[in-house]
């Protein structure tokens, strides 16, 4: 075998490992935008869950009003849901114009994953309709 | 010989080139789940910011503000004062924008058409939701106002 013949074979492999290399860190990464773009995609739903039934405001007469948070109905929630699948636990944050952020549920784990989104809603409070926005963030358990 | 030397090193230059080109294009696609979720989640803002508009009333009156806008357009003598709710409308469509976007509105009906927050330059992304408003009309007669949210990115 010549010099020659030698270092083309040393180049094929090096050109097969590298592909092999590629191969294997491209599917890391499509594994990890998956799990975030999935984690991306059960906050929103979330969101929906908590604006349109779990949060939503009902009058006396029983009318329910989507996308109008009733912060009494904070009380009985839980803060997990499942999705897909998989179980997510999420912190909620409330604030309307001129007050503090209001945050309800636990903290989010430092070493995890995590995904938050920030809505625009309607507040019933005092008797009243205010602009306010609904903050989510949401983790894998 | 010589042919089948440069024949092997033409192969291995063409596997190169094959492998930085399959490189680049898996990173330039792999992180469109990424991009689609996160334009998902823009679109659903865009329709919480139609929906707040249209339940969350405008300060210390007890109509939407949507609502305020289309009688604006229709009624001469609409509940709440154009400059009170031009004022009232920057307020909140600041207040809703998320970072690096905000929020357009426009109103239609019969050829007139009142905006607020209007973006002048194209911007390069947008997420747009219509609707419409129906009020009662001076003449006690339905009229129905368009309207359009529009949710802009600014850089």
């Amino acid at each position: 075998m010549t010099l020659t013949q030698i270092m083309k074979m040393l180049v094929a492999c090096i050109l097969v490992i590298t592909f092999i290399l590629v191969s294997a860190s491209a599917y890391r990464q499509h594994r990890t935008i998956s799990s975030l773009a999935e984690l991306t995609d059960a906050t929103s739903s979330i969101v929906n869950q908590l604006a349109v039934d779990q949060l939503a405001h009902v009058d006396e007469t029983g009318n329910k009003y989507s996308y109008a948070i009733d912060m009494d109905r904070m009380e009985n929630l839980t803060f997990n849901s499942e999705i897909g699948g998989e179980n997510f636990e999420f912190q909620i944050s409330i604030n309307y114009q001129g007050s503090e952020n209001r945050r309800f549920g636990p903290e989010p784990p430092e070493n995890s994953t995590n995904c938050s989104m920030i809505v625009a809603c309607s507040l019933w409070s005092n008797n009243r309709f205010q602009l306010a926005k609904l903050g989510v963030i949401a983790w894998r358990v | 010989m010589k042919d089948q030397g440069v024949a092997d090193v033409l192969s291995m230059a063409f596997m190169f080139i094959l492998l930085v080109f399959a490189a680049v294009l898996i990173n330039a696609y792999s992180m469109r789940p990424l991009r689609a979720a996160t334009d998902r989640q823009l679109e659903l803002k865009c329709e919480y910011a139609y929906q707040a508009l249209e339940t969350s009333w405008v300060e210390p009156y007890t109509i939407s503000i949507l609502r305020a806008a289309a009688e604006n357009v229709v009624l001469e003598q609409p509940t709440v004062p154009g400059q009170y709710l031009r004022s009232a409308m920057e307020n909140a469509l600041d207040y809703l924008s998320p970072p690096g976007y905000e929020i357009s509105l426009a109103f239609t009906r019969d050829g007139k058409t009142l905006t607020f927050n209007e973006n002048k330059a194209p911007p390069s992304k947008q997420f747009v939701r219509s609707g419409s408003v129906s009020i009662m009309g001076a003449g006690g007669e339905n009229v129905v106002v368009q309207v359009v949210v529009r949710l802009f990115s600014v850089s």
